[in-house]
């Protein structure tokens, strides 16, 4: 309290030397707001510096905003007490005195604040007509008005007791921006929390991507190029070559429902099962479904994943599949044909244990190419909200299949792309093809 | 996605509307929690007749799954009817179809 009140005084001479010159500026005492009132806007030029010292004083961001508060404050709770000593019987004569001189400092100290007030406003008569803008008047209009009329002194000292409104939207005022800069903090503090979560969440990302397989196994008669868009939020998609005992080759193409955390760390769950499974599989419906009832005792949030595994035998060209909810696989033929290959739809996995999985088996031939894919292929939007479809995929897989599995991957990303065209991507794009190489394939025979 | 529940002969009817993704899975997923647990109170079948929805992504059918085993957990008859071809092709493709009774319309599924 008492460092309070020593801040007080020094605001308080500050305020004064502005306000003597204020007042003093605007002509004699009693036509001092009636003249600066209108004089206010029509001088834009000569308030820069005025208008600096309002903000400094009362912008709740202002330098000196704090003391010149406390003044106010001060000054408000000394003239409501004066109110009350000034009516008590024989008050010796330098008390009085000193209440007048203390008055005259009051309102000088009120006018200034008035004054600058309307200076900050950025509207104003809409300041002056406002609630605190009028009880900011009404505390000093008093003193002005009785010195046209003596007669009305003694009601118009009454009316000073309505500074105590002042003193309200003063501690409402104070209140607010205090409030206001709690908040401030608070943001502050949630930015930099979702900044950190985010950052962490971008490291799970790459994570995740980086278990992704780089390249596809070296191998006679074949080749394989894969690529996952991921979605901006952090998506479940995944593949997987798989090198398998006796040369073959396991193909994984995989979804995980949903988004976010959880569905990253089933990916990674999901992964691993199925890769340790597989070598222990030598059908893919009896790997898949021993993947399920692993994954079923290991899924708490009900998540489920889509699995296409495919089984290719470099050494005979045939592939064989199971498929556990995914999109069916297409097969480019030699004649420039697309099959898609709809098999018995079996059950994602994570769902529900002792599911059966069926095991469909294909004749490859050199020259095709096998493209496996996800549903942010065919569930590409577009600004139409169309679908990209299976029948855009099938067509560019036609037209553009016949070269090298890397420049399929392309082609088919650049037309989902230009398809969605400024749509922003919902879901993870992943895609896998593979070519069986005519000209090894040739020299195998 | 605008969700109604209706009850039609006894039965908690579950209405949704447009597209069941990501975004609206959530909120899907507490208006059918709700239909269940309501549905329990009376023990009264739970259909979804989906003839206004547009399409479901993985993370719908994931609620669709999660009522599935609700409604087994309580013992309580659960189906869908009237699927729209697009959304047919992503229960059959999934498999689903193989876990969840489909009924060509509404008459169908109250009558089972």
């Amino acid at each position: 309290m008492s460092d309070a009140t020593h801040v007080d005084g020094c605001g308080l001479t500050n305020n004064i030397e502005t306000a003597d010159s204020r007042v003093l500026g605007g002509g004699a005492g009693t036509s001092a707001v009636a003249s600066a009132l209108p004089q206010q806007p029509s001088q834009p030029t000569a308030a820069t510096p005025v208008r600096a010292l309002a903000h400094m004083l009362l912008a709740p961001d202002g330098r000196y905003a704090r003391p010149a508060e406390n003044l106010i404050l001060a000054l408000i709770l000394f003239s409501v007490a004066s109110v009350g000593v000034e009516t008590m019987p024989g008050l010796p004569s330098w008390a009085q005195r000193g209440l007048h001189v203390g008055e005259i400092v009051v309102v000088g100290v009120f006018t200034v604040e008035y004054l600058l007030r309307i200076v900050l406003a950025e509207k104003k008569l809409a300041y002056i007509a406002s609630v605190p803008g009028l009880v900011d008047l009404l505390a000093i209009a008093p003193f002005y008005l009785s010195g046209l009329d003596v007669r009305w002194l003694r009601a118009l000292r009454l009316l000073r007791l309505l500074r105590v409104l002042k003193l309200q939207t003063h501690v409402l005022e104070t209140t607010v921006a205090q409030r206001t800069r709690e908040l401030a903090e608070k943001n502050a503090a949630l930015e930099q929390a979702q900044a950190q979560i985010k950052a962490e969440l971008d490291l799970a990302r790459a994570l995740q991507i980086a278990i992704l397989p780089a390249t596809f196994p070296a191998n006679g008669g074949c080749d394989g190029a894969a690529r996952m868009i991921p979605a901006t939020t952090m998506g479940g998609d995944f593949y997987d070559f798989i090198a398998l005992p006796g040369g073959k080759i396991g193909l994984v193409m995989a979804d995980v429902s949903g988004k976010g955390v959880p569905a990253a760390f089933f990916m990674a769950v999901a992964r691993t099962n199925l890769r340790d499974l597989a070598a222990h599989h030598a059908q893919p419906g009896a790997c898949l479904a021993a993947t399920n009832d692993v994954l079923c005792s290991q899924n708490p949030m009900d998540l489920f994943v889509t699995v296409l595994y495919c089984i290719l035998d470099p050494a005979t060209r045939v592939l064989r599949y199971a498929n556990g909810g995914h999109s069916p696989p297409c097969v480019r033929r030699a004649d420039g044909s697309v099959e898609v290959l709809r098999g018995t739809a079996g059950l994602v996995l994570g769902a529900m244990p002792g599911v059966d999985y069926v095991d469909h088996a294909v004749q490859l031939s050199p020259g095709e190419r096998l493209v496996l894919y996800t549903d942010g292929v065919t569930e590409a939007f577009n600004a139409a909200d169309e679908a990209y479809g299976v029948e855009r995929l099938v067509s560019v897989i036609k037209g553009h299949g016949a070269g090298a599995a890397g420049v399929l991957v392309e082609q088919i990303c650049r037309s989902v792309k230009t398809f969605a065209g400024n749509v922003p991507q919902s879901d993870d794009i992943t895609l896998i093809v593979l070519t069986l190489d005519q000209l090894v394939a040739a020299a195998m025979q | 996605m605008n969700v109604r529940v209706e009850t039609v002969e006894g039965a908690r009817v579950v209405v949704p509307e447009g597209r069941l993704d990501f975004g609206a899975a959530t909120g899907f997923q507490a208006q059918l929690e709700q239909a269940i647990a309501d549905a329990g109170q009376a023990g009264a079948p739970v259909v979804i007749d989906c003839n206004a929805l547009d399409y479901v992504s993985s993370a719908g059918l994931r609620v669709f799954l999660l009522a599935a085993r609700e409604t087994q957990r309580r013992k309580l008859k659960f189906s869908l009817c009237a699927l729209k071809p697009a959304v047919r092709e992503v229960f059959e493709l999934s498999g689903f179809t193989r876990i969840i009774a489909v009924h060509a319309d509404r008459a169908a599924a109250l009558a089972h």
